[in-house]
């Protein structure tokens, strides 16, 4: 904190001493007076990013419990070599700013949605080195309805103007699949609000979407990293990592761990746990309701536990085999996937699973608003599924049962069909249908919800605990044993988890909180294991024509 | 209190006024009940957003498009203007009909009778600790004004008044849970042990945290009401007819001095619903506190407003209580 301090103050002095300095009103030529915005000129949103020493603020303020970010994407296979790191060089931004005309009256609008301490550091700290470089910068708070704030593209894709009112808006990206980092670049996705129509930038996007290969979507992403590093059409900061708290009671038996933001295979049924009940400890137990899988299918470890899905993945969010389904195959051109369902699988009220339900899930939840944009992609894309939502069709022709074989026949092509038959799991017909799916979560179901997975509900104390028991009738059985998982009811973010950590009640959890995985770090018994996950924190910067919000 | 009010309303000196006094206290509660409402339904009204800002993440709602939004909007009856929302629900009030949960769908009702409980349990508690132990203190500290324990219970209250209640019981959790490893961290139960004299080591640390910091204020006022008691003529009239010295503190000064602790509770009642807020998140006591936070932030309207309905009823109902408990204890007050 003191060296966070100390940053803050000596950029405070700087700022003054560059005030001093440019007492003298410039008068350069404006080169981008016509395009409505000074950010619509790539040297400011360089010059931005320049002086922003990303560097320290990782190891300062998140005591490098973070990745300094060139792209959307992680460091890794799907990013691209040689891109522009822009690292901190404030000279050159400043250089920059006054080859562009930087208007020294202009003050930044900048808005952010989080309240938490770090964001608000954060944004002192940027507000500080953007005011080194003589950028004045005003930051404010979103509330309320924040996608019409935020996320409502221009009528013109290529002249706008601006429908949404700031200069750059600090965000994050979570993303399953890296479509959903990069979707949003084309100027005809609904969420653009910042980026206009670019020759040549919609086709380098739709080119990651054109193939099922995945070596080929690698070449189209790295394309796509490239055209954007090099035009700054956003600013990445950082990429954020999750941290996986294990206790010393609890033997993961090898399995890898993943970025439980999502499922993956982790052989809980092969895990040991050093209790004599057999009762493993975690948090994320409902405090009014169960969530329901749409938005985030396997963000809480219930979610992963109670429901199969089709088809598994690995820790690395790869679909690897089969699950509900006992195997699956799909066509040379990606256009058809076939599912061979299992026969020994019962839904925990003793029902039988069938083709049937998986039938209704897809048809169910392609017409729940809030499902993930990755799942309804996936759904939308199939063969009728348009009839079906306009109502001109009952069902979506695009799904054909025979005994217990599914196939989906696709009318354009879904490079992440199988990681969504990976993520979202299949509901109980017997249960669900007849129900509203414009209100699943509020349906009573989600008080006790009935899955096919290796636990079930065993009891619920809304806002207290729920406790989990081993499916008996599950159709593996596994060398470990874990015979009930305790869940301390908390959300996503959990305040009380240190606490339960240091009385000895969690043995399995994560979070996204560098504050936790320091406190739980200095545990005895506790070990803190950080992963990397998509999740980028971004400034999206206004390049559509719009008047200074600040005047 | 409702054993005092039951007490109150057969008790033959003060019988012939208090019905009618009930009665006619009860019929100004109606009235009152629908502008606090209108008034707690508009400050909702006037917060930015609505409960489904709240059911996405902010972080997804990009993906989600606005049409979606506003199909679930549609659904949930947010779409209506203001008046005709309130109007729905004050008329489904009147038929006994609270809502549901925008965020669960399950009915209100039922998720104050899930929650009620736990907040009672801590709060008659807490009450009761802080009620005994205040009063104590309090007249303890009277009877040895200007004496090294009454200093010392001074400064004790001074500090119960001023440490916030969060602090006091984080330090507890410290000292009692990981130091001593006497009781639970916090939860109502553990699996197995959900009877109220099996989970009563869950309530003790709770509860002992809540009342203790109630406690202070308890002391305090029935410190000054017992001295300014003992200051009375008759307290001087009963010395002088030779009354011995415990029997004249004990039974006439103490009657009167407890008649403006007994308000100070009774106007507690209300309080101790909400004000368990902060203990019921440092806990994990899933009460009602938690569930008014969380509502809140989700702008959940219907349990909103039902928590809000039900906390004013007892604000209002506490408030007859302690007239007629001041009725009771000092012969001086008459209700009519």
């Amino acid at each position: 904190m003191k060296k966070l301090s100390a940053i803050v103050l000596f950029l405070c002095l700087a700022a003054i001493l560059f005030a001093a300095g440019t007492q003298e009103a410039t008068s350069l030529p404006a080169a981008w007076e016509a395009q409505g915005t000074p950010l619509a000129d790539v040297r400011i949103r360089q010059a931005l990013r320049l002086a922003i020493d990303m560097e320290t603020i990782v190891d300062e303020l998140f005591e490098g419990m973070a990745q300094r970010a060139v792209a959307m994407t992680s460091p890794g296979s799907w990013l691209a070599d040689g891109l522009d790191p822009y690292s901190y060089d404030p000279e050159k931004a400043k250089a920059l700013l006054d080859e562009a005309g930087w208007p020294a009256d202009y003050t930044l609008d900048v808005v952010y949605y989080y309240g938490d301490q770090q964001t608000v550091d954060l944004m002192a700290i940027i507000q500080q080195y953007w005011a080194t470089v003589g950028v004045k910068s005003s930051f404010r708070k979103l509330e309320g309805d924040l996608a019409a704030q935020l996320w409502v593209p221009p009528a013109d894709r290529k002249n706008g103007p601006s429908e949404v009112k700031w200069d750059l808006a600090y965000a994050a990206v979570a993303a399953l699949s890296e479509n959903e980092f990069y979707d949003r670049f084309e100027s005809t996705a609904s969420n653009n609000s910042s980026i206009p129509w670019q020759s040549g930038l919609d086709e380098k996007v739709q080119a990651t979407r054109a193939t099922a290969d995945v070596e080929q979507q690698k070449v189209a992403f790295k394309a796509l990293q490239k055209e954007i590093n090099a035009n700054m059409y956003n600013i990445p900061l950082y990429h954020q990592l999750s941290f996986i708290y294990t206790s010393d009671a609890l033997d993961i038996a090898g399995s890898t761990l993943g970025n439980d933001q999502f499922s993956f295979e982790k052989n809980i049924l092969d895990w040991r746990i050093n209790r004599a009940d057999g009762t493993l400890y975690t948090n994320g137990g409902p405090m009014e309701f169960y969530e329901a899988p749409t938005v985030n299918p396997g963000l809480y470890l219930y979610q992963e536990l109670l429901f199969d899905k089709l088809v598994n993945a690995d820790a690395n969010l790869t679909p690897a085999e089969g699950m509900l389904a006992k195997n699956y195959s799909v066509s040379p051109d990606g256009m058809q996937i076939t599912f061979e369902l299992r026969d020994d699988v019962k839904w925990h009220d003793g029902r039988a699973f069938s083709a049937k339900d998986v039938v209704f899930t897809l048809e169910y939840l392609i017409k729940t608003p809030g499902l993930n944009a990755v799942a309804l992609n996936t759904f939308k894309s199939l063969a009728g599924a348009k009839e079906y939502l306009d109502g001109k069709a009952s069902s979506i022709s695009g799904i054909k049962v025979n005994g217990n074989t599914v196939t989906l026949t696709f009318s354009t092509l879904d490079p992440n069909a199988l990681l969504t038959f990976s993520q979202w799991p299949i509901l109980p017909s017997h249960l669900l249908a007849g129900s509203n799916p414009v209100t699943l979560q509020q349906n009573s179901f989600w008080q006790k919800p009935v899955g096919t997975g290796p636990f079930k509900v065993s009891q619920t104390v809304l806002g207290n605990y729920a406790i989990l028991e081993r499916n008996a009738a599950y159709y593996r059985s596994g060398n470990g044993n874990v015979k009930k998982i305790f869940m301390h009811a908390s959300g996503e973010n959990d305040s009380n988890l240190v606490k339960n950590a240091e009385s000895g009640r969690i043995d399995y959890a994560w979070s996204k909180s560098v504050a936790d995985a320091q406190s739980i770090g200095a545990i005895d018994g506790m070990t803190v294991n950080p992963v990397n996950i998509r999740y980028t924190r971004v400034f999206w910067v206004n390049q559509y024509p719009h008047p200074a919000n600040i005047k | 209190m409702v054993l005092v009010a039951i007490a109150a309303v057969t008790n033959t000196r003060g019988g012939r006024f208090m019905i009618p006094f009930i009665i006619r206290k009860v019929l100004v509660l109606i009235p009152m009940l629908f502008v606090i409402s209108f008034l707690i339904f508009l400050g909702i009204e006037l917060m930015p957003g609505d409960a489904v800002d709240f059911m996405i993440p902010p972080d997804a709602l990009a993906t989600i498009s606005q049409a979606d939004l506003d199909l679930l909007r549609a659904e949930l009856g947010l779409d209506d203007p203001f008046l005709v929302r309130y109007g729905t629900w004050i008329a489904q009030v009147v038929k006994g009909d609270f809502g549901y949960s925008l965020q669960s769908g399950v009915s209100v009702r039922d998720l104050l009778a899930q929650k009620l409980p736990a907040t009672i349990e801590l709060s008659l508690a807490a009450l009761v600790i802080s009620t005994l132990l205040g009063s104590l203190l309090g007249v303890v500290s009277a009877l040895n004004k200007g004496r090294l324990g009454d200093h010392v219970l001074t400064v004790a209250g001074m500090i119960g008044v001023a440490i916030p209640q969060f602090l006091f019981g984080l330090v507890m959790i410290v000292l009692v849970v990981f130091q001593m490893e006497l009781l639970p961290v916090g939860g109502r139960m553990t699996p197995g042990n959900e009877a109220f004299f099996q989970r009563l080591d869950h309530l003790i640390l709770p509860a002992t945290v809540l009342g203790l910091s109630m406690t202070a204020g308890v002391m305090r006022y029935s410190r000054a009401s017992m001295l300014d008691s003992l200051s009375k003529e008759f307290i001087r009239t009963a010395r002088s007819k030779g009354i011995p010295e415990w029997r004249v503190n004990l039974i006439h000064g103490l009657r009167v001095a407890m008649t403006p602790v007994a308000v100070l509770i009774g106007f507690r009642l209300p309080i101790l619903i909400g004000g368990s807020v902060v203990i019921e998140q440092v806990f994990q006591w899933p009460g009602v506190g938690q569930m008014f936070v969380a509502a809140v932030r989700s702008q959940n309207t219907p349990v909103i407003m039902m928590i809000a309905f039900f906390s004013v009823s007892i604000v209002l109902v506490a408030s007859i209580l302690v007239d007629i408990a001041t009725a009771l204890l000092d012969p001086r007050v008459k209700l009519s």
